[in-house]
């Protein structure tokens, strides 16, 4: 609150106490007053504006500024309320208390919907556990009557699964919750645990598989890669060329003391336009539009969970040609300490 | 022959992986009523426990706890919670493995044959008609000859050793494969086991290896 403001503000103030001393000065000389009395009542007068402005303007001017300057500092500002001290004039106090109570009610209304996410999102857990259970029967009675279909039934139930573990993903990478473990994994196992699940769809599909230095450890949660991996993966196939049979080579690489995993393929790659948007929620692009399998969830969640553990992800592609992952982990010594 | 117990209460599960590993060769017994499971698993005797976490009555996890303070049976456990913290748990608990629902078949068989054999204290060399098979070495020995195996040539050896007699599919050598950083595609396996006839052959064992058309392959 600079002096203009506040000139500005009492502008009418000023006014009226302007006319007020007009009439008594004509008053005054009405009643024969001239001179010396005229100018010591005016002199009184306007002391007594000015120093009483100047108080005014003082605790004001204090308890405006503070406000603006921790409302500009403050990163969540709905602290507002609490960082500030109520002040002695009136409509200070009034705004301080409206100000707490707006608060109030919004921490309530916020708490109702924290509270509500939550539990949606055990819901999906709790129900994630009890769908896996079918799934997991079916793979057993799939196994136990080997025939010619098994195989594309394991393929199918591969899918159901992998359905299964968006929907969980998509809650746990929503919620601030953190239900994460990070430690020290083995990039080799994660990938082979991939592999291996996605093993009679990679065959059926006719795709080979080659690996390079993935003997590395990195810090991540062992689950969480394991997803995002398995997403890759689950999108290599579903975009793969019918010009040419599906190769995916991944190969990790230590590069400024950070480990890089490079998960590429040789499928129909994606426009140069799309590129910039493809961890976007909902977005399918142009390969979507030829691939009604496309919900443009995968990556969006895929890019969360990066972004949760603190791993960098980042794509390049050539139409028709090649689409690479990269996906960056930290050697983070604080990590190892704990 | 190695007595399994499976604690897991959705039936349909529960039968179908007692299907399994009757198939596989395992007695097994499956527990029906879940009032009291500790006592069952007690009473039963079993060489290997299948766990499941999520029980009616009581936590698998705690059950375990329990059961560990008194017996040293070999237990994994099972379960469809995606999180690290039921691992974690488990294993501290004094777990022999974890296993995540729906699972591999072929890998459940693979850890749980795994965890038998760490159970019993078994010689590092196994035999074959004469030949001895060293898996650290990678190599078989008959006599003064000697046959260098590659990996994948060796993994495929050591399951069918481990099946003598009994049809290995090639599913279930490509699930080893696969599992041990392998990711080698139909063809190569073809050529895997042609090569592997072929060295067992200059050891003077030909035609060990049949195929068996649609099903897989037998050591006899």
């Amino acid at each position: 609150m600079t002096i203009r403001d506040y000139l500005k503000d009492r502008l009418i103030a000023y006014f009226i106490w302007a006319i007020c001393h007009a009439i008594t000065i004509i008053f005054l000389l009405a009643y024969k007053v001239g001179g010396q009395p005229i100018i010591v009542v005016t002199v009184i007068s306007i002391m007594a504006v000015v120093s009483h402005e100047i108080w005014n303007l003082n605790r004001r001017k204090n308890f405006y500024n503070i406000i603006r300057k921790t409302t500009e500092e403050l990163d969540q500002k709905y602290f507002l309320s609490e960082m500030l001290s109520e002040p002695d004039f009136y409509e200070g106090k009034f705004l301080c208390d409206t100000l707490y109570s707006c608060n109030k009610s919004m921490v309530e209304n916020v708490n109702k919907y924290k509270k509500k996410a939550s539990d949606f999102r055990e819901y999906i857990e709790l129900w994630v556990h009890e769908a896996k259970i079918p799934v997991a029967s079916l793979r057993l009675i799939s196994h136990n009557n080997l025939g010619v279909v098994s195989d594309k039934v394991n393929v199918q139930i591969k899918r159901i699964d992998d359905c299964i573990d968006n929907v969980l993903y998509y809650a746990r990478s929503e919620n601030a919750e953190k239900d994460y473990n990070i430690k020290e994994v083995s990039l080799k196992k994660v990938f082979s645990n991939v592999a291996v699940r996605n093993r009679e769809a990679l065959q059926l599909s006719g795709g080979n598989l080659t690996t390079y230095g993935l003997d590395r450890e990195v810090m991540t949660d062992k689950k969480w890669l394991e997803f995002i991996v398995g997403q890759l993966m689950a999108n290599s196939m579903k975009y793969a060329s019918v010009k040419r049979p599906l190769e995916i080579s991944v190969k990790a690489k230590e590069v400024d003391s950070n480990v890089i995993l490079y998960f590429r393929d040789n499928g129909i790659g994606i426009v140069e336009a799309d590129l910039p948007y493809v961890f976007e929620k909902s977005f399918t692009g142009h390969n979507g539009r030829s691939n009604s399998e496309s919900t443009g969830m995968g990556l969006y969640i895929v890019k969360n969970l990066c972004d949760r553990l603190g791993h960098g992800i980042s794509v390049s592609s050539k139409e028709n040609e090649y689409t690479e992952f990269q996906i960056t982990f930290a050697r983070n010594e604080f990590y190892k300490m704990s | 022959m190695n007595k399994i117990m499976i604690v897991e209460d959705d039936k349909a599960l529960c039968e179908e992986l007692s299907l399994l590993l009757e198939k596989s060769g395992y007695s097994v017994r499956s527990v029906k009523d879940f009032s009291d499971v500790y006592s069952q698993m007690i009473s039963a005797n079993s060489d290997l426990i299948l766990l499941d976490i999520n029980l009616p009555k009581e936590n698998g996890e705690v059950l375990l706890q329990k059961f560990r303070k008194k017996y040293d049976t070999p237990v994994i456990m099972l379960t469809s919670s995606a999180g690290d913290i039921d691992e974690v748990v488990s294993m501290s608990y004094g777990a022999d493995d974890y296993i995540t629902k729906p699972y591999n078949p072929t890998i459940l068989l693979l850890r749980i044959a795994a965890v038998l054999k760490r159970s019993v204290k078994s010689g590092q060399l196994q035999e074959y008609k004469g030949v001895i098979v060293s898996s650290i070495k990678g190599s078989l020995v008959k006599g003064d000859q000697e046959q260098v195996l590659t990996k994948n040539e060796m993994l495929i050896f050591q399951l069918l050793l481990d099946h003598q007699g009994e049809i290995v599919s090639r599913d279930e050598l490509m699930t080893v494969l696969w599992d041990n950083d392998e990711y080698i595609n139909d063809n190569a396996l073809s050529v895997n086991i042609s090569r592997l006839r072929n060295k067992l052959a200059d050891l003077g064992l030909q035609d060990a290896i049949e195929t068996r058309k649609k099903q897989g392959y037998i050591l006899i």
